[in-house]
C-alpha cells in the first residue's frame, strides 16, 4: 500500500484540517476580515462534503470517490480489528455533520466584519468538524470517544469564546463541567469493557457479545457508557445542562451545537449499542446473570426505550411552558432526541433509516431555527416569544421561512420533518410487539409539540405588533442591523436561511432522493458492522 | 510471574471513580472540581493499566500493549481537557472575580 492509497480515503478530514490550519495561519499574520476566514471554512467544508457525497455514490459525483468500493461496508471476518473503517452509514452521517458546519459557517459570515476573534471562531468550528468526521469512520471504542472529545473540547471553547459576555462564559462553564463529567463516566465504562473483552474494537465487542463472561463488568461498562453518551445527546435525566448552554451561547454556536455536534452522540449510540441490543439476545437465556452467557438485549432495549419515551415527553412538556424562544427551541431539541432514540431501540434496518432521516431533517430544522433566532436578535428584537409579535408583517420572508421550519419540526406533510417521522414511526409499527407503544408515544408527543409551535406561529402572524417596536432598540449605538444589507440580515445569513427552507420543502416533496441511499446504508450497516 | 487478584485493584479504581463523581457533584470551587475530574480520568487510566497487565487472555489482544498505549494516550488527553478547564477558570475569574460555580446563576428558568 502506497502512502497515497493510505491517505486518499481521508481526503475530507485532510481538507477540513488544512482549512483550520490556514485560518489559524492567516489569523497569526494579521488578517482580520471575517469574510476571509468564513470563505476558507466554507470552501474546505464544501469540498469535503463533495467527496463524502461522492463516496456515497451519488451519480454526478461518483467518479470523484476517494475510498475504493472494496473498502466500504466490509464484514469483520475480512477486515480484522482496525481503528477505523468506512461504512456507508458513516458517510451519511459525515455528510449530515458537514452540512451543519456549512450552514453555520456560511451564516456566521454576516456578523460584523472586524469582530475580534473571528479567526478563532472558524478554527474552532473546523476542529469540531474534524472530530465529527472522525466519529463517522470510528470502529474502535477509544478512537470513538477521543473523536467525540476533539469535538467536545472545541465546542466548550466555542460556547465561551465571546468571553466578555458573562452569560456565554457561564454557559461555557456549565458545558465544560457536564461535558467533562460525561467524559469521565464514558472512559470509565470503556475501561471496564476493555477489562471484560481484552479489546476495544467495536466489531469484536459485537461479535463476542455476552459469551465472554464477566457479566457484571459488561453490564456496568455498557451502563456507564449509556450514561456518558446520554449526557452528550441530552437524554432526559441528563439533559439539564443543554437548555442553559443553548440559551447562553451565541445563537450561531447554539445552532452548531443543536444541529451539528449533538448528533455525534447519536451516531456513537448506533456504533456502540446496536451490537448489544441486536446480538446479545440471540445467545443465552432470559436471565441476565445466567452463568457465563450474558443476555443483555432485553435490558438495554427496555432501558433505552424508557429513556426515549421519557425524553420526548419531558422535553415537550417543558417546551410548552417556556417564554423565551431559545429555551423553547432547546427543549424541543431535547424532545426530538427522544424520537431519534426510537431507531436505536428497535434496531431494524427501517428503524435505523428512519432515525438517520430524522437526524438529517433535524440538523436542517434546528440549525435553521437557531439561525433565525440569531437573525431576529440582530434586528434588535428581544428574546421572549411575545417579543416576536407581528413579525409576519414586519419581516414577511423571514417569518415564512421560520414558519416552514416550525411546521417541519411539528411534522406537517410536504416537509422533510413529516417524512422522517413517518418512516420512523412506521418502522416501530412494523417491528410489532411492544415497539408499537414507542410509535404511540411518538405520535402523542408530536401532537403536544404542535401546541407550542402553533403558538409561535400565532404570535408571529396573527398578533398585532406593538405600536412602537423600535422603542425597545433605543440605545447609544445603532443596532447591528444598520450596517448590514438585506434589511439588516446580511446576505450570508439570509441566503443560508433561504437554503434551509428550500431543503426542507424539496426533500419533503422528493424524499426518495435521500431515502434510498439511507435505507441501503442502514442495511449494510447491520450486516457489515460498525 | 506471580498472579495477582484483580479485586483489590478494581476496588481502588472504583473508589477513585466514586470520589471523583462525588467531588464533581458537590464541589463549588472550580479548581477543586478540576481536581475531581482529574481523579476520575485517572481511575479509568488505572483500569486500563491493570487490565493490560492482568487481563483475560481469552480475548482478541494477545498481550497488554493496547491497554498500556491507551493509558498513555488518555494521560495526554486528560491534560488537554484540564488545560481548557483552566482557561475557562481564568476567564471566569477575570469577568466575575470569583471561581465559585454557585455564583454563576444568570441562566435560569
Amino acid at each position: 500500500m502506497t502512502f497515497a492509497d493510505f491517505a486518499l480515503p481521508f481526503l475530507p478530514e485532510i481538507l477540513v484540517l488544512v482549512g483550520v490550519l490556514l485560518v489559524l495561519l492567516l489569523d497569526v499574520f494579521g488578517v482580520k476580515r471575517i469574510e476571509v476566514f468564513g470563505s476558507i471554512t466554507v470552501g474546505a467544508t464544501l469540498l469535503a462534503l463533495l467527496f463524502v457525497v461522492a463516496d456515497l455514490g451519488f451519480l454526478p459525483f461518483a467518479a470523484l470517490s476517494t475510498v475504493p468500493a472494496s473498502r466500504i461496508d466490509i464484514p469483520l471476518a475480512v477486515v480484522g480489528t482496525p481503528l477505523y473503517s468506512f461504512t456507508s452509514l458513516g458517510f451519511v452521517f459525515q455528510a449530515i455533520f458537514l452540512s451543519a458546519t456549512l450552514l453555520v459557517s456560511l451564516a456566521s459570515m454576516s456578523r460584523s466584519s472586524y469582530e475580534k476573534g473571528a479567526g478563532v471562531f472558524y478554527a474552532l468550528v473546523g476542529m469540531a468538524t474534524l472530530g465529527m468526521l472522525l466519529v463517522g469512520i470510528a470502529s474502535d471504542l477509544i478512537f470513538l470517544l477521543l473523536a467525540i472529545e476533539v469535538t467536545a473540547i472545541s465546542t466548550y471553547l466555542l460556547v465561551g469564546y465571546t468571553r466578555r459576555d458573562p452569560r456565554s462564559l457561564e454557559a461555557a462553564m456549565k458545558f465544560y463541567v457536564i461535558g467533562a463529567l460525561s467524559t469521565v463516566i464514558s472512559f470509565f465504562g470503556a475501561s471496564l469493557l476493555f477489562g471484560a473483552y481484552g479489546s476495544t474494537n467495536l466489531y469484536y465487542l459485537r461479535s463476542v457479545g455476552g459469551a465472554v463472561g464477566y457479566p457484571t463488568l459488561i453490564l456496568l461498562g455498557y451502563g456507564l457508557l449509556i450514561a456518558g453518551l446520554a449526557f452528550k445527546v441530552t437524554l432526559v435525566p441528563f439533559h439539564a445542562w443543554a437548555v442553559d448552554v443553548y440559551d447562553g451561547a451565541p445563537s450561531d454556536v447554539s445552532a452548531f451545537l443543536a444541529g451539528g455536534t449533538k448528533k455525534i452522540g447519536l451516531f456513537a449510540f448506533f456504533l456502540v449499542f446496536l451490537g448489544p441490543v441486536l446480538f446479545f439476545t440471540t445467545t443465552g437465556t432470559s436471565n441476565p446473570f445466567n452463568a457465563g452467557v450474558l443476555n443483555t438485549g432485553p435490558i438495554f432495549q427496555i432501558v433505552l426505550g424508557v429513556l426515549a419515551v421519557v425524553t420526548m415527553t419531558v422535553g415537550n412538556v417543558l417546551a410548552l411552558m417556556q417564554k423565551e424562544m431559545k429555551r423553547m427551541l432547546a427543549y424541543s431539541s431535547i424532545s426530538q432526541v427522544g424520537y431519534m432514540m426510537i431507531g436505536i431501540v428497535i434496531a431494524t434496518s427501517p428503524a435505523i433509516a428512519g432515525a438517520t432521516l430524522q437526524i438529517f431533517s433535524h440538523t436542517f430544522m434546528k440549525t435553521g431555527a437557531f439561525l433565525v433566532v440569531a437573525a431576529v436578535a440582530s434586528l434588535g428584537i428581544g428574546p421572549l416569544i411575545s417579543d416576536w409579535k407581528g413579525l409576519g408583517q414586519r419581516r414577511p420572508w423571514l417569518s415564512i421561512a421560520f414558519a416552514l421550519i416550525l411546521l417541519s419540526l411539528a411534522g406537517v406533510p410536504l416537509t422533510v420533518g413529516f417524512v422522517s417521522k413517518f418512516v420512523l414511526f412506521s418502522s416501530a409499527v412494523q417491528a410489532q410487539g411492544y415497539f408499537i407503544w414507542l410509535a404511540v408515544a411518538g405520535l402523542l408527543n408530536s401532537a403536544i409539540s404542535v401546541f407550542y409551535y402553533g403558538r409561535v406561529l400565532k404570535v408571529m402572524f396573527f398578533d398585532a405588533p406593538d405600536p412602537e417596536p423600535e422603542a425597545t432598540v433605543a440605545g447609544p449605538s445603532p443596532p447591528v442591523s444598520e450596517r448590514l444589507s438585506m434589511g439588516g440580515l446580511g446576505y450570508a445569513r439570509a441566503s443560508t436561511i433561504a437554503l434551509i427552507a428550500v431543503v426542507i420543502v424539496t426533500f419533503g416533496i422528493f424524499p426518495q432522493v435521500i431515502l434510498g441511499p439511507i435505507q441501503s446504508a442502514a442495511q449494510h450497516f447491520l450486516i457489515a458492522g460498525p | 510471574m506471580t498472579t495477582l487478584a484483580i479485586t483489590g485493584f478494581l476496588a481502588l479504581s472504583f473508589a477513585l471513580f466514586a470520589i471523583a463523581i462525588f467531588g464533581i457533584l458537590t464541589r463549588r470551587n472550580f479548581i477543586l472540581l478540576l481536581v475531581s475530574l482529574e481523579i476520575g480520568m485517572n481511575a479509568a487510566i488505572l483500569n486500563f493499566v491493570y487490565f493490560a497487565a492482568l487481563a483475560p487472555v481469552n480475548a482478541g489482544s494477545t498481550n497488554g500493549l493496547p491497554g498500556q498505549s491507551i493509558a498513555v494516550v488518555l494521560i495526554g488527553f486528560a491534560a488537554t481537557e484540564i488545560a481548557v478547564g483552566l482557561a475557562i477558570v481564568l476567564a471566569l475569574n477575570r469577568s466575575k472575580g470569583s471561581i465559585n460555580v454557585a455564583d454563576s446563576t444568570t441562566l435560569r428558568n
